[in-house]
């Protein structure tokens, strides 16, 4: 990880365009996980209630979001 | 603001927000706004087509080819939509353990296809980026400069030239890339006869 290495000093460091880059491909990438986790917590019978309370958000949120997945 | 647009301009807005929801964009932004101005095709509103024919003669007449500015802002579309992974992995996460790991508990494939049916959520309005209103702005204002009553394709054309936005800089790299200077494009935008 020797790449990764002097990335991560340009993510953590003083370029705004490397690390405003980072922050948008992370955002993307957990608002897929999130798509997929609440699709299987609801497949598992989870209700909306459960999913908002572990997201951290409220039900009305929850569900304005996921809700036509 | 839109009161002041031409048949064929607000057809091209209505062709971008197409474009944006075919391609499944969150927003529309100056790419799609290109694609719509440029491409052939384009969509029937209140009666109107949107004719690129004047817009690509003006364009094509510096030397560069429209058909590669509508390529090259499909691209840029496509590839802005893509997980970043080395943009990843400067924060120390391995997109590959991930997908690996997203396969394992979804199903191959798994997070690519999320980001599919999250798009497929945001089939009604699709909202506009902030650089796209701005270069809507600065396309009255090329009218008014122009002393012309309405705003049309060449106007959103010159409008998006002006304005510092995706669309503007595919534009601005294919005539880089034709050896054409910005001013001459704009000249020839600004001949352009487009209703």
């Amino acid at each position: 990880m020797s790449d990764g290495q002097t990335l991560l000093t340009s993510a953590a460091g003083d370029d705004p365009q490397q690390g405003l880059r980072a922050v948008r491909a992370l955002r993307e990438l957990a608002d897929r996980l999130e798509t997929l986790q609440v699709q299987r917590a609801r497949s598992l019978g989870w209700s909306w209630e459960q999913i908002a309370a572990a997201l951290g958000v409220s039900r009305q949120a929850a569900h304005k979001k996921h809700g036509k997945a | 603001m839109f009161e002041r647009f031409t048949g064929g301009a607000r057809a091209a807005v209505v062709t971008a927000q197409e474009v944006a929801r075919a391609l499944r964009s969150e927003q529309i932004d100056t790419r799609h706004l290109l694609v719509a101005l440029l491409e052939d095709g384009g969509h029937l509103v209140d009666g109107v087509r949107v004719d690129p024919a004047p817009l690509r003669e003006a364009v094509a007449g510096t030397g560069v080819a429209p058909d590669h500015v509508v390529a090259r802002a499909r691209a840029a579309i496509a590839a802005g939509d893509v997980l970043d992974g080395e943009a990843l992995a400067s924060l120390g996460i391995d997109l590959d353990t991930v997908r690996a790991r997203a396969d394992e508990v979804f199903g191959a494939g798994a997070l690519d296809a999320a980001a599919r049916r999250r798009r497929r959520g945001t089939r009604g309005h699709v909202p506009f980026t902030g650089d796209a209103k701005k270069a809507l702005e600065l396309a009255l204002r090329e009218a008014l400069r122009l002393q012309d009553k309405s705003i049309g394709p060449r106007h959103l054309l010159l409008g998006l030239l002006r304005a510092d936005c995706p669309g503007g800089r595919v534009l601005a790299d294919a005539a880089h890339e034709a050896g054409v200077d910005l001013p001459a494009l704009r000249t020839a935008v600004e001949a352009a006869d487009a209703a």
